[in-house]
């Protein structure tokens, strides 16, 4: 059955979900929360959405698509250039390589390999933030405490974005 | 169309190859991106402007909501206590009341003084209010982006206060928007005057929540509650902007809390004291 223009355009735009609720979830990131005592200290939600797209749908969440959002966060969170983007590449590339791993595994496992792919992303954004910046290396607590929020966040994050998952993608 | 099975796992490897190249060159991408931004300031900041004018309308959408919240909280606690506050309030009256006739009676003895020795007054500042739109506060860099540019006056090395004090100052600055240095980053460096005495330090940034007071002569210098202000060298700040006051001193690591609260920033004003201590981008590549 051929399918109408409609639905070849309800498709399309369907394809674009991972990419635009990843790039969302980086501008929310740097919206004002207002919340005491937290706006110091930002989650890596990208991160998070490029774990998630990359262990679900590894089809609709290329390289690309992930290079270009990490250049927009560098750009706009004041971050070198390029520090931002090489360790969400990196995410996805160990992400990619261990497919068969993360294969119907249960939200436990998941999250437990979220936080050593996290651990290694903060470890290794800081090595970089702290070799190409004029200011040096940032005191390590500050990357601790970002790592354990993000680490934290991850069940709320993951079940929202398996949430747009099931909703918006489920029949392609 | 199907493909016999051989055509597919060929498909299927160009296609595993091509990702592999996709991967790499991306990856030597981003390193010569870290080069270049290292190489050439000038024209990462541009491109640092172009995409926050871009953002900034998006950004200051999706901001509403957060300050929507933040606003209604803020009245149920006001309403909570609105007793206690007016009582407060009427007593804070009654005491400034007394000091606008001391500030009245030295107002008239300043000008009088002044016309006696002929003083020629400072050049007055203008102000541009602006609101916040992205706090991109991370492990990394602590800096804020507002809702006015160049369109509206404002340029880099400007200083930007909020009701209680200082915030920081513009670091970059596109048409229609700016990024804000705050005075808890890394790459803050503030010269202050502490307490009374007015001893001299450098405010340095840790991307925490409190800077650190540097440089200070000898450890009496400073005593928790201390106020921290700009002391006005370097002309990069006019002298006597409030910053906060000494927190905590620990082992020579003396703490400095900010006035401006960072969670409650809505809005700030970026100040024109025309001032020069830090040099325009035509100025610092002459």
């Amino acid at each position: 059955m051929q399918a109408t223009v409609l639905q070849r355009m309800d498709n399309t735009a369907r394809r674009f979900v991972p990419f635009g609720v990843t790039l969302l979830l980086m501008l929310f990131a740097m919206t004002p929360t207002y919340i005491p005592g937290l706006s110091h200290i930002t989650p890596m939600y990208a991160l998070m959405a490029v774990y998630f797209w990359s262990i679900y749908r590894p089809d609709l969440l290329g390289y690309g698509a992930t290079f270009s959002i990490g250049i927009l966060e560098d750009l706009l969170s004041g971050t070198p250039l390029g520090s931002g983007a090489l360790i969400l590449l990196l995410c996805q590339r160990i992400v990619f390589s261990q497919q068969k791993f993360f294969n119907n595994k249960p939200f436990g496992i998941i999250w437990l390999a979220f936080a050593l792919v996290a651990a290694g992303a903060g470890l290794l954004r800081w090595l970089c933030v702290g070799l190409v910046a004029s200011s040096g290396f940032t005191p390590a607590g500050q990357m601790l405490t970002a790592y354990l929020m993000t680490v934290a966040m991850y069940p709320i994050v993951g079940g929202l974005l398996a949430r747009a998952h099931m909703k918006l993608l489920a029949q392609s | 169309m199907r493909l016999p099975t051989g055509q597919i796992s060929r498909f299927g490897t160009l296609k595993s190859l091509l990702q592999r190249f996709a991967f790499l060159s991306l990856i030597g991408l981003t390193f010569a991106l870290m080069l270049i931004g290292k190489a050439d300031t000038v024209l990462v900041e541009r491109a640092r402007d172009a995409v926050a004018d871009a953002v900034t309308p998006i950004l200051r959408v999706m901001s509403e909501p957060a300050a929507v919240v933040s606003d209604f909280v803020n009245n149920l606690r006001e309403l909570a206590a609105i007793r206690e506050e007016n009582a407060e309030l009427r007593e804070a009256n009654t005491r400034l009341l007394q000091w606008q006739s001391v500030a009245q009676q030295l107002e008239s003895e300043n000008k009088s003084l002044r016309n006696l020795t002929g003083l020629v007054p400072e050049p007055s500042a203008t102000f541009v209010t602006a609101r916040v739109v992205a706090d991109t506060g991370g492990a990394f860099a602590q800096s804020i982006l507002i809702t006015a540019g160049q369109i509206s006056g404002v340029r880099k090395g400007q200083v930007v206060l909020a009701g209680e004090g200082l915030v920081g100052r513009v670091m970059q600055a596109g048409q229609l928007s700016a990024r804000v240095l705050l005075i808890t980053d890394i790459n803050s460096r503030i010269p202050v005057l502490v307490g009374e005495a007015g001893n001299r330090a450098i405010l340095v940034g840790d991307n925490g929540l409190r800077p650190r007071l540097l440089f200070l002569g000898n450890k009496t210098a400073a005593a928790p509650g201390d106020k921290v202000v700009t002391s006005g060298d370097a002309e990069a700040f006019p002298p006597g902007l409030p910053i906060g006051q000494v927190a905590r001193m620990d082992d020579g690591v003396v703490e400095v809390e900010p006035y401006v609260v960072r969670d409650k920033i809505q809005h700030v004003r970026v100040a024109d004291y025309g001032l020069t201590g830090i040099l325009t981008q035509q100025a610092a590549t002459k």
